[in-house]
């Protein structure tokens, strides 16, 4: 039965058409994939559909009643709820008063009556078959029981469709697993979801139907076990888009870099080392120490005993100063929240690294700098008007880049980059990878975290696994293969 | 709007604020705009205006320095005693900037180094540096820090703070010059791209290999050099501290005037030319509601009103900006 119709759907923000004719038909109790890469409509689709914006033409239908245009609370009460990116939920309150945020169960005067809503918040987590705690404060919760508390708020304000926008970004491989679990539960007990994602693996292991989005239009639609990644790829790209192998097996240096028992807070006895040139890829589960071992190389983070030997010289205690210093440069996960400065300008953003450790000139010429800015632009092909604007208003590959050419701009050597692919789609995803390989190919030495297996079969010469804060497996370019990896990071290897 | 006329307001709206008062005020005064306005207006605004320049800086950064109007009445009052004791002007500047950056220094170990918030500790500094200042005066035995006018560098000390040159009172000489040069670091200087960075978004700036803790600390010495110098402007020009009321409410005229600049206060955005303009804009506040013969008490009054209206123009601002 069909439980939402959305029918040429239109919308313009200053007259740019955001969305262009799109239909979406939801059944009851499916899992629904959309699809699109950043900017295709998804996001503005939903918004529409949660009530954020009103749509300019079309109809919405929610169970074969329509849906009043750009109201959030007659969404709402229709059942309709959207579990954003950014979770919702106060880290300062418990569990339970999370759950009852503005719908509190009180008795006399107003007093709140937690015993009953601690009953009726584990009542509903067992049914989920959950193992939440009403008590514990949520900012003790791991990502993925985050994640599932917005699922039981949506449950609990009795939704009957759900919007998961890219739900497993924050989540390591065993809470996506547990979190799909509790997905296709629901699904069976009626719950329909709407799912936003880009990593094709869930898409095909969780959803039932897919509808695809492009530059505003909706392209195609249809069932998930009648499709393949490559044929959906083709649709969101539009051009033919080959999963072609760009790697190219290169000729190393000598060690640059060499880890020697380093031991922190979140890893132990680590050891490895890498070449001029090479392309290390660092893979486990999140918690792993992946991230950690690459944030200590670069002084970000304290090293409790052990060496660090960069270029030959020994780095004992290092602050992210010295490590710059010694040609280290870290492109850190989050973009948000770790590399850009959002007040800045793209040129600002480009020389401000570089700019802390060459103090021989205390003055900036602007001239000199737009000058390199410019043959940044150009190699790293970055797509932006002016060298004055804002760094927020360029997209997410484009702002990657950004920070990017500030590394190169340091004349960084070895490169650190944490999860450098994350929240980009697909096209500048693709363009990333080259980019690396061709820093490579210059001689830059380059080590990659990425929890995304099939990046690290692109474009890494080999791959060292970490499991529990230890090294697992040091993987050559051929053995890099997606059940070996995660044998070896869920220790079951 | 055009986009253009839309970004020259967003950047510049400083100034129209300041034209607007400048026109009210010329109405109410009833006089045509003449150059001795204007050098009024900006000899008025020298001492705040020297100290809203360093605070435009710790305000840059996402920080805030309650302490400036106490830093400036403790280093005054011992300044004076210095000078009372030497006769030399220049250990009377020396002194003046010496102690306000210690004062600046203490307050930014505090805020760079021990992580401690910036509201909390120059509160905890506004306390202890005024009780002081009042606490020596009364050991002392006086009511006034006052510059002993038998010592013969006293008259060139006089005529400085209140000559001038082409007609423009030397101090706001001084003042203007520090503001172009701090407009200079801030655009043009690695250290000022450092200021931004930081204010924008600390943890990125940290990563990006911005020395989080010394330019906290860097800053906070600069706006106590700013306090130590508009303290020596002050003496030269009034010859005199009051423990008590001198540079009182200093911490709030100049956050007020940084605000009114177009800063913003979580850090990150504005420009040190708005400051120029905020400390004008506030000065003339005052000379309005002179010649409106209004009760002095209701002074504050009026600035707080002013104070909201530029706030709410800047919130009108980010949200069409968002």
């Amino acid at each position: 039965m069909e439980l939402l119709k959305m029918e040429h759907i239109s919308k313009s923000f200053f007259g740019v058409k955001v969305l262009d004719d799109v239909s979406l038909t939801i059944q009851q109790g499916e899992i629904h994939a959309l699809l699109g890469e950043n900017g295709a409509g998804k996001s503005t689709l939903m918004n529409i559909l949660s009530g954020v914006y009103t749509r300019d033409a079309g109809s919405v239908t929610f169970e074969g009643k329509e849906l009043s245009n750009g109201s959030i609370s007659a969404s709402e009460q229709a059942g309709i709820a959207f579990v954003h990116q950014e979770l919702n939920i106060f880290n300062d309150l418990e569990v339970y008063e999370n759950l009852f945020l503005g719908k509190e169960i009180t008795g006399f005067g107003g007093r709140l009556d937690k015993k009953a809503m601690i009953r009726e918040a584990e009542e509903l987590f067992r049914q989920m078959d959950v193992p939440l705690k009403p008590r514990l404060l949520a900012g003790d919760l791991v990502t993925g029981a985050k994640q599932v508390l917005e699922i039981a708020k949506a449950l609990h304000s009795k939704a009957k469709l759900i919007i998961l926008d890219e739900p497993t970004t924050a989540l390591n491989n065993n809470e996506v697993e547990h979190f799909f679990r509790l997905i296709r539960d629901l699904r069976d007990k009626g719950t329909a979801f709407i799912f936003i994602s880009h990593k094709m693996p869930e898409i095909f292991a969780l959803a039932d139907h897919y509808t695809v989005l492009r530059n505003s239009r909706f392209i195609s639609s249809g069932v998930i076990a009648e499709t393949t990644p490559e044929q959906i790829t083709r649709d969101m790209v539009g051009e033919t888009y080959a999963n072609e192998d760009l790697y190219v097996q290169r000729e190393l240096g000598d060690v640059v870099l060499k880890v020697d028992q380093l031991t922190g807070e979140k890893f132990s006895n680590v050891s490895f080392s890498c070449r001029k040139g090479e392309i290390l890829g660092v893979t486990g589960l999140q918690g792993a120490g992946c991230s950690e071992v690459l944030q200590a190389i670069f002084g970000a983070i304290p090293v409790l005993s052990g060496n660090i030997e960069i270029h030959g010289q020994l780095a004992g205690d290092e602050t992210i100063h010295k490590a710059m210093k010694k040609g280290v440069g870290m492109i850190p996960a989050n973009r948000k929240e770790n590399s850009v400065l959002p007040d800045m300008t793209l040129l600002e953003n480009t020389y401000l690294s570089r700019h802390t450790i060459d103090t021989r000139n205390p003055s900036i010429s602007k001239r000199a700098e737009q000058k390199r800015y410019d043959s940044y632009k150009q190699t790293l092909n970055i797509k932006a008007n002016r060298s004055d604007d804002l760094i927020v208003s360029l997209s997410g590959g484009n702002q990657q880049k950004i920070i990017l050419a500030r590394w190169l701009d340091t004349d960084a050597q070895i490169l650190l980059m944490d999860n450098p692919t994350q929240g980009i789609d697909v096209g500048a995803k693709e363009e990333i990878y080259r980019l690396i390989l061709k820093l490579a190919e210059s001689g830059k030495t380059i080590i990659v975290n990425t929890l995304e297996i099939p990046e690290l079969k692109k474009i890494a010469d080999r791959c060292i696994v970490f499991y529990h804060g230890g090294i697992a497996a040091d993987l050559a370019h051929d053995e890099i293969e997606e059940n070996a990896v995660m044998m070896y990071s869920t220790g079951a290897r | 709007m055009s986009d253009k006329l839309k970004k020259f307001w967003s950047l510049y709206n400083f100034i129209v604020v300041f034209l607007i008062i400048f026109i009210a005020y010329l109405i109410i005064n009833g006089s045509a705009p003449s150059w001795t306005t204007i050098t009024n207006i900006l000899l008025h605004s020298s001492i705040l205006g020297t100290i809203a320049l360093g605070q435009a800086l710790i305000v840059l950064t996402g920080d805030i320095d309650l302490s400036v109007g106490s830093s400036f009445v403790l280093a005054g009052g011992i300044a004076i005693v210095v000078f009372n004791s030497t006769n030399s002007i220049f250990l009377l500047l020396l002194c003046c900037l010496a102690l306000g950056a210690a004062f600046g220094f203490i307050n930014g170990l505090m805020v760079g180094k021990f992580k401690m918030p910036s509201f909390i500790v120059t509160l905890a500094t506004m306390l202890i540096y005024r009780s002081l200042s009042q606490y020596m005066m009364n050991e002392m035995g006086e009511t006034r820090y006052r510059v002993d006018a038998s010592l013969s560098k006293y008259y060139s000390l006089f005529n400085f703070g209140n000559g001038s040159f082409l007609t423009i009172s030397l101090l706001s000489i001084v003042w203007i010059l520090l503001a172009v040069f701090m407009i200079y670091m801030t655009n043009s200087m690695k250290y000022g791209k450092r200021i931004y960075a930081l204010g924008s978004n600390p943890k990125g700036a940290m990563l990006a290999g911005v020395n989080v803790v010394w330019t906290k600390i860097s800053v906070f010495v600069l706006c106590g050099l700013t306090v130590g110098l508009s303290t020596f402007m002050k003496i030269a020009k009034d010859t005199s501290f009051d423990p008590a009321t001198s540079g009182k409410n200093y911490e709030l005229y100049s956050i007020a005037a940084v605000v009114i600049g177009g800063i913003s206060m979580s850090g990150g955005r504005g420009k040190i030319l708005g400051v120029v303009f905020g400390t004008m804009s506030f000065t003339l506040i005052d000379k309005i509601i002179t010649a409106l013969g209004m009760n002095a008490l209701l002074n504050d009054t009026v600035k707080g009103v002013i104070l909201l209206a530029a706030v709410g123009l800047q919130m009108i601002q980010k949200k069409s900006r968002d």
